[in-house]
């Protein structure tokens, strides 16, 4: 226990400082102090290893209860198969290109390269997405 | 590393349980005879939509390793479906 925090429960028990007031002085000195010691190097974040789609719904379709979607895809599929999409033929993408415009999409595939999609996965890592409505969840999120 | 289990449960309205467990190193020897032909059939595929089979090759090999982990699971209800990969 250090200095501080025996103040903390001196000045309690001497009646200087109610429980709440202790409480609340206490949270305050663990945000001031980090866990690790001061001087050392921060400990580098896991890297995630999942992509996790999990989606909750309240609706009753077809009189069989409440749903749930769970799922589960290891980053390194999406990474093979960004891969894969590489092997697509430029004419298959340029007709793919054709139809995403025609439906209001102007998105020009042949111009992203398998590094682009590499950087996007990378920084996938950060992505938290949260869907709330009343009958409804979706949490997309790397862990 | 290829996956080595494939685990399917299914669980039905009306409280029936299917447990399958699938190894896959036994069913893809089993199956072996006919991944022959399959591979052929993909170079064929391959060559006619002007593809490489060899980044081919690498893409679904790349893919199907990176399958253990992966997990699936769909509910509705009393109904639900479980697949993972191991």
């Amino acid at each position: 226990m250090n200095e501080q925090r025996r103040q903390i429960l001196q000045m309690l028990t001497e009646g200087k400082i109610t429980a709440d007031e202790a409480e609340r002085l206490i949270d305050a000195l663990e945000r001031e102090q980090p866990d690790s010691p001061p001087g050392a190097a921060p400990r580098p974040k896991p890297r995630p290893k999942y992509l996790r789609v999990v989606l909750s719904s309240a609706d009753n379709f077809g009189g069989d209860g409440p749903g749930r979607v769970n799922v589960r895809v290891p980053l390194q599929l999406l990474r093979a198969g960004v891969r894969l999409t590489s092997l697509i033929p430029p004419q298959a993408l340029s007709q793919v290109n054709v139809e995403l415009a025609k439906s209001g999409v102007p998105i020009d595939l042949t111009q992203l390269k398998p590094q682009h999609i590499e950087e996007l996965i990378e920084q996938l890592d950060d992505v938290t997405v949260d869907v709330d409505q009343p009958d409804a969840k979706v949490q997309v999120f790397c862990e | 590393m290829i996956p080595q289990l494939v685990t399917v449960r299914h669980r039905r309205a009306n409280g029936r349980r299917l447990r399958l467990y699938v190894p896959v190193l036994p069913v893809l020897l089993v199956l072996s005879p006919l991944l022959v032909p399959a591979v052929l059939v993909g170079l064929v595929a391959c060559l006619a939509t002007r593809i490489s089979p060899v980044g081919a090759l690498r893409g679904a090999g790349q893919l199907l390793c990176a399958l253990p982990g992966t997990r699936i699971e769909v509910a509705q209800g009393a109904t639900a479906l479980r697949i993972s990969v191991r």
